[in-house]
C-alpha cells in the first residue's frame, strides 16, 4: 500500500510537470485558436538553452530561469511575428485556421532536425547538479526532490499566469481577444500584438518547464515529441484553453503512468492514455474542466 | 494542333515514359527510389480523398498502412494465404476501422479531428507493440514480422527483381488517380467539396455531409491498406515503428499539402518534388547532415503555406495552361475550373 502511495505522490509531481509543459499549449490555443504542434520542439529548444546555460556557468539549475525564460519569450514572440502572422493575415475570416497547424508542424520539423544537425543525436544530461537523484525520505517513502521543485514551479507558474490574465491590462486584452477577436480589435486592441505576446508567454512557460525537466531528464533532439503528444492529450483532457485544467490534466496523466504499472506491463499505460484521450474526445470534447466558452 | 490534342499526346508520352522507365533505368537503386516515389504518390492520393476533398486534416493514416501490412503478412505467414487475398482482407478491415473512427471524429472541429486521428494512429501502434499474440494470430510485438523470401512468384506477391514491383505500384497509382478523377466529377465529390468548405450550408441544401465523409474515409483507408501490403511485400520486413510511425502519417500529409490538397495532380506533384529531396539528401548527406531533408521539408512547407496556400499545383498548372496556349496558338479558352480546397 505504501508503495502505491509513494507512486501516487511521485505521479502527481511528475504530472504537474507534464501540466507545466502543456500550459503554453493551452494558453496559445485559448488566444489564437490554434494547436501549436511545435510546442514540444520549443520545449526541446528550452531544454538545450537551459542545458548550455547550466553547463557553461555551473550555477544551480533553477538559476538558469533568469536566462531561459526571457530568451524563450523573445523566441516565441518573433516566431509568431515572422512565421505565423502572415498566415493569420491571409486567413482573417477563418476561426480555426488549419493552415496554421500545418505551419507549426513545419516549425517542429525544422527545429528538431536543426538541433539534430547542430548537437547530434547524443543523449545529454547534467551529471553534477545539486538536484540530480536527490530523494526526500518520509517514513518509508522516497519522494524525488527535482520533481518536487518542478511541482512547486508548476503551481507558481500557473498561478502567475492566472493572475496576469485576470489583473493586468495586457491580460485583459488577451482574454478579450480570445473571446472575440473582431470586437477586441474594435475596442482598439492590436490583435496581432496580443497574439505575439500570448505566443511569447506560451513559449516562455515551455522554457520554464524545460528548466524543471533538465535536472533529471535526458536531453536529445526528439525529446519534444514525447511531450508534444502528451501535451495534446493533457490540454484536451483538461479542456483546451483552461489554465487550471492543463495542470489537472497533467496530474491525471502522471497518476496513470505511475500507478498503472503496478497492475500491468508498463508499456500498456501508453495505450490506456490514448484510450482515455479518445474517450474524452468522443464523449466530452470540451474536456473535463473546460468551460462552455473558450476561456 | 488543338489544345486538347496536345494535352492528350502529352499524357500518352507520359504514359510511355512511365511504362518504359525500368527498361531505360538499369540501376536497382534508382528503381527503388522511384518505386517509393510512386508508393508515396499513391498513399498521398488516397489520403487526399479525406484530407483534400473532405477538408479535414487526418494525421493517423499510417495505422491503415499497418493494418494492411499486418493483415496480409499474418495471413500468408501463418495460413499460407496469398498476399493478394490478404491485401483485400486488409483493405476491408481498414475500411471498417476507418468507418468506426470516422463516425465519431467527423463531428469534431478542425484541430480536434487532427488530434483524434493522431491519438488513434499512435494508439494502434502502441497496441501492436504490446501484443505478441492476438488469439491464434502471432503479431510479434515490437520485433515485427519478417517475410522469408522463399516462394518467389506472382501468386505469392514476391519477386526477385524490382521491375514487377514497379509495374504493380504503377498500376495501383494510375488506378487510384483514375478513381480520384471520377470521384471529383461525381456527386460524391461535389458533396465532399461542399461539406468541406461550408458544412452548414451544404447540410441546409440536403447534402448528407457525414455520410459522404464516411464513404470517403472508407475508400481512403481501404486504398491506404492496399499500399501497406505492397510495402510489406516490397521490403519483406514490417514492424510497428516502420509501418505505423507518426512520421509516416506526417510525411503523407506534408506531400499532399505542399503539392496541393484537394487537387488530382497535387499529391503526385508533391511526391515528385519531395521524395527525391528526401532520398538524395539521405544518400549523400545521411551521415554528415542527418535530418537535412526534414529541414528542407519543413521550410518548403512553411513557404508554400504562406505564399501558395493551395499548394504548388496551382502555379504549375497555370504555367502548363499558358504553355498549351502558346503551343496551340489559340486564345485561351478558360474552362470553368473546379476548385477544391
Amino acid at each position: 500500500m505504501i508503495y502505491i502511495l509513494e507512486d501516487a505522490i511521485n505521479g502527481v509531481l511528475m504530472g504537474s510537470i507534464y501540466g507545466l509543459t502543456a500550459l503554453g499549449l493551452t494558453l496559445i490555443f485559448g488566444v489564437l485558436k490554434v494547436i501549436n504542434f511545435a510546442h514540444g520542439s520549443l520545449l526541446m529548444v528550452g531544454m538545450y538553452a537551459a542545458y548550455w546555460a547550466i553547463i557553461l556557468t555551473g550555477v544551480h539549475p533553477y538559476v538558469a530561469l533568469i536566462v531561459v525564460a526571457p530568451v524563450m519569450y523573445l523566441f516565441g514572440y518573433y516566431l509568431q511575428d515572422i512565421v505565423i502572422k502572415p498566415i493569420f493575415k491571409a486567413e482573417k475570416d477563418v476561426r480555426e485556421p488549419i493552415t496554421v497547424i500545418i505551419v507549426t508542424t513545419g516549425v517542429w520539423y525544422i527545429l528538431d532536425n536543426l538541433t539534430l544537425l547542430i548537437f547530434g543525436p547524443t543523449y545529454r544530461n547534467i551529471q553534477d547538479n545539486p538536484l540530480r537523484g536527490k530523494m526526500l525520505e518520509i517514513g518509508e517513502m522516497f519522494i524525488s526532490v527535482p520533481k518536487l521543485w518542478g511541482f512547486v514551479t508548476a503551481v507558481i507558474t500557473a498561478a502567475a499566469i492566472f493572475w496576469f490574465l485576470q489583473k493586468t491590462r495586457m491580460g485583459r486584452a488577451i482574454r478579450a481577444t480570445s473571446l472575440d477577436r473582431e470586437a477586441a480589435s474594435l475596442m482598439g486592441i492590436n490583435q496581432f500584438k496580443v497574439y505575439n505576446v500570448a505566443f511569447g508567454i506560451g513559449t516562455a512557460t515551455a522554457g520554464i518547464a524545460a528548466v524543471t525537466l533538465v535536472p533529471f531528464y535526458n536531453i536529445f533532439p526528439t525529446v519534444g515529441v514525447l511531450f508534444d503528444i502528451k501535451g495534446f492529450i493533457i490540454v484536451v483532457l483538461g479542456g483546451l484553453g483552461s489554465i487550471g485544467g492543463a495542470i489537472l490534466g497533467g496530474i491525471i496523466i502522471g497518476l496513470i503512468e505511475s500507478i498503472a504499472p503496478q497492475f500491468m506491463t508498463a508499456t500498456w499505460t501508453e495505450a490506456i492514455v490514448y484510450g482515455l484521450f479518445l474517450v474524452v474526445l468522443f464523449v466530452k470534447p470540451s474536456g473535463l474542466f473546460g468551460v462552455k466558452y473558450d476561456w | 494542333m488543338t489544345r486538347k490534342n496536345i494535352n492528350t499526346s502529352a499524357f500518352i508520352l507520359l504514359g510511355f515514359v512511365a511504362f518504359g522507365l525500368p527498361l531505360l533505368l538499369r540501376s536497382p537503386t534508382y528503381l527503388h527510389i522511384i518505386i517509393l516515389l510512386y508508393l508515396y504518390a499513391y498513399l498521398t492520393t488516397s489520403w487526399n480523398l479525406v484530407g483534400g476533398f473532405a477538408g479535414v486534416l487526418p494525421l493517423g493514416h499510417s495505422a491503415f498502412i499497418g493494418i494492411g501490412a499486418y493483415a496480409s503478412t499474418i495471413l500468408s505467414l501463418q495460413y499460407g494465404i496469398s498476399p493478394w487475398i490478404g491485401m483485400i482482407v486488409g483493405g476491408i478491415l481498414a475500411a471498417i476501422v476507418g468507418i468506426l473512427i470516422g463516425f465519431p471524429t467527423f463531428k469534431m472541429r478542425g484541430a480536434y479531428f487532427a488530434l483524434a486521428t493522431i491519438a488513434f494512429g499512435e494508439g494502434i501502434r502502441v497496441m501492436v507493440e504490446n501484443i505478441d499474440n492476438l488469439g491464434p494470430l502471432n503479431i510479434n510485438g515490437p520485433r515485427g514480422l519478417q517475410i522469408p523470401p522463399t516462394n518467389i512468384g506472382f501468386g505469392n506477391y514476391m519477386f526477385a527483381s524490382k521491375e514487377p514491383y514497379y509495374y504493380i505500384i504503377l498500376v495501383m497509382l494510375v488506378g487510384v488517380l483514375a478513381l480520384t478523377y471520377f470521384i471529383s466529377r461525381s456527386k460524391l465529390g461535389y458533396y465532399l467539396n461542399a461539406g468541406g468548405e461550408e458544412p452548414e450550408a451544404a447540410m441546409s441544401l440536403g447534402v448528407n455531409v457525414a455520410q459522404a465523409k464516411l464513404i470517403a474515409m472508407a475508400m481512403s483507408s481501404f486504398l491506404t491498406a492496399l499500399a501497406g501490403t505492397f510495402y510489406a511485400q516490397f521490403t519483406l520486413y514490417i514492424h510497428p515503428k516502420s509501418v505505423m510511425s507518426l512520421d509516416f502519417s506526417f510525411e503523407i500529409a506534408f506531400i499532399a499539402l505542399i503539392g496541393g490538397r484537394g487537387s488530382i495532380a497535387g499529391p503526385v506533384l508533391g511526391a515528385l518534388l519531395l521524395r527525391p529531396v528526401s532520398d538524395f539528401s539521405r544518400i549523400y548527406f545521411g551521415s554528415t547532415l542527418p535530418g537535412l531533408h526534414l529541414i528542407i521539408f519543413g521550410t518548403v512547407l512553411i513557404l508554400v503555406m504562406i505564399f501558395q496556400p493551395r499548394g504548388l499545383q496551382e502555379p504549375l498548372s497555370k504555367f502548363y495552361n499558358t504553355l498549351l496556349d502558346r503551343i496551340s496558338g489559340q486564345t485561351p479558352q478558360r474552362e470553368v475550373k473546379h476548385e477544391y480546397s
